[in-house]
């Protein structure tokens, strides 16, 4: 990390987004108490992690990239065993437990063990430890990577709520989708520097030329890429799909000529859409680095899969 | 109702139970905790006592150090670097407990498996084989102390920072198999040469082996008081080592 410097508001959603090897994980290490970093300090809710660990600790809860439960215990026994190191006392642990497993509807499969859970479920379990404590922060580093769709919206609308609750949540993605959509303030990390901390809307408007005119034809023509990329004002064309993206300053000048090229080649549109900066183009533009794909995201987790399955063994 | 506990040390000796505690539970009956515990000092003590013309009561005094040995150093080197793997041991460093008091936990795992490991030679030479222990407190002393020792051995090399038992368990074994030929296991400390006497008494094995003896009725060549006094010792230095080792492994990273 390379002396970076901001404030979480209580209450706010804050996301850390980077992409690979930026720094995020590391940044929670050291905001949790897992990694001292070299030089500098955190405070969390008023605590100093290094020197009032305890209180600083007893703040927040956190719920790692890869679900870090027992699988040999049961998800009752994870939790009341997070109970026990928080020194909660047994009734109050118990009390805890079941509302967190019916809250996040695992109450029915508590005694289950762990093991043969999905990872949505792991997730979710996680995020129950997380909160055994009545934490004032959560820490959240990558909480919907590698898990399918429907775990995905469970999950984003668990966070959701429990931020509605009063929750300040601090998470950390690659998904600028996920950062765009849940985030109050978004950090940019690259290279272990914040590039851009602002509000999703505000980091948007760094990018205004950046708008962009999204259309689909019926039947493209076989040359159209080119073509299109020929348009006054058009400073580059992206195929996503079946639709082209048409990036430009001037959107109604676009529709104009886009309007001309159809009546020339007797083409039908089936889709036209002006479209505003999104996070991405604010993203790419600072870091460079085109987003990773979802399949490419999946490949990646199974590669890591494989070392923690033969770590088991 | 109040959701925290006052006291500071039984806040943290609670922890360090609870940990302990769950470790038993989760991974006393893994295969490397069977293997390097209990397989390794058994079958080592067979290939040492089977065709030697020595009466097996005065052999179990050598299973039962061997056993305290091999098994309370082996939870320590088997579980931190299979949490590391799992990311658990991550969970100990983000909950509001001392680093002192997570080491202490796995401690004490490591005291307890060590401690019932040993337990079974002991009462097997009772009731089969006519051994006898003549000094109760030599015992409990010999079995407290070296559990300590060996567990606290074991979580100090656990410091290495690997992700597989495999990983702590090879540099570990290079210190432990030298330790067995040096502390009087397979030969009587009396009868070595006067260097050799020296360098065993640095042994922290040879103690355990010296205080099993005297508590069953044999001799103890350095005395059970100089043997507890360096367990003790051993067992404040590698626990304080340990922890010492585990903090430089949280800047490193």
């Amino acid at each position: 990390m390379d002396h970076i410097d901001f404030k979480v508001r209580k209450g706010d959603v804050f996301g850390f987004l980077g992409p690979n090897g930026a720094g995020k994980t590391t940044t929670i290490r050291m905001l949790t108490g897992i990694s001292i970093p070299t030089e500098g300090t955190a405070t969390i809710m008023g605590y100093d992690i290094q020197n009032e660990s305890v209180e600083a600790k007893e703040q927040m809860g956190i719920v790692p990239d890869v679900s870090n439960v027992y699988n040999e215990l049961s998800a009752w026994d994870n939790l009341i065993f997070t109970g026990k190191l928080y020194d909660m006392p047994k009734a109050y642990r118990e009390k805890r437990a079941e509302e967190l497993l019916r809250m996040f509807d695992l109450l029915d499969r508590c005694k289950e063990k762990v093991q043969g859970f999905s990872r949505g479920m792991k997730r979710r379990i996680c995020i129950a430890m997380a909160l055994m404590n009545r934490s004032h922060i959560l820490f959240l580093d990558e909480p919907t990577s590698g898990l399918d769709i429907q775990s995905v919206l469970v999950i984003r609308d668990l966070i959701t709520r429990l931020n509605q609750q009063g929750l300040t949540v601090f998470l950390t993605t690659h998904n600028i989708e996920e950062a765009s959509q849940m985030c109050d303030h978004v950090a940019i990390i690259n290279h272990g520097r914040i590039v851009a901390i602002d509000t999703p809307e505000k980091l948007k408007r760094t990018v205004e030329n950046l708008q962009s005119v999204e259309v689909a034809f019926e039947t493209a023509p076989p040359n159209v890429l080119n073509e299109l990329k020929e348009f006054p004002n058009v400073s580059n064309v992206v195929k996503e799909g079946d639709k082209f993206r048409l990036i430009t300053n001037a959107p109604s000048s676009v529709l104009t000529s886009m309007w001309n090229y159809t009546q020339e080649n007797n083409l039908r549109l089936i889709t036209v859409n002006t479209l505003g900066p999104s996070l991405e183009d604010v993203f790419v533009r600072l870091t460079g680095i085109r987003p990773a794909t979802e399949e490419e995201k999946t490949d990646r987790m199974k590669a890591q899969e494989i070392p923690r399955r033969m770590a088991k063994r | 109702m109040s959701n925290v506990r006052s006291s500071h040390y039984g806040r943290e000796i609670r922890v360090a139970w609870a940990i302990a505690v769950k470790d038993m539970r989760t991974y006393y009956t893994k295969p490397p905790s069977l293997m390097f515990g209990i397989l390794f000092p058994f079958s080592l003590f067979l290939s040492f006592s089977i065709g030697r013309n020595m009466p097996l009561a005065t052999q179990i005094p050598i299973l039962i150090s061997q056993t305290l040995f091999f098994a309370s150093s082996s939870i320590g080197p088997v579980v931190i670097p299979m949490e590391r793997a799992n990311q658990t041991f991550d969970r100990f460093l983000t909950s509001p407990v001392s680093l002192f008091s997570i080491l202490l936990g796995k401690t004490l795992a490591g005291i307890i498996y060590g401690a019932g490991v040993s337990i079974i030679p002991v009462l097997v030479g009772i009731a089969l084989f006519g051994s006898q222990i003549v000094n109760i407190v030599a015992m409990i002393a010999c079995f407290a102390l070296s559990s300590l020792a060996f567990s606290a051995l074991g979580i100090m090399f656990a410091s290495i920072p690997g992700q597989t038992p495999g990983q702590v368990m090879m540099p570990l074994n290079f210190v432990r198999i030298p330790l067995l030929f040096i502390s009087g296991v397979f030969t009587p400390i009396g009868e070595l040469p006067t260097w050799m006497q020296a360098v065993s008494m640095l042994s922290p094995l040879t103690h355990t082996v010296e205080l099993a003896r005297f508590a069953s009725g044999g001799e103890a060549f350095f005395g059970p008081v100089l043997n507890i006094a360096i367990l003790s010792a051993y067992a404040a230095v590698f626990l304080f080592t340990g922890i010492r080792f585990h903090i430089m492994n949280q800047r490193k990273e």
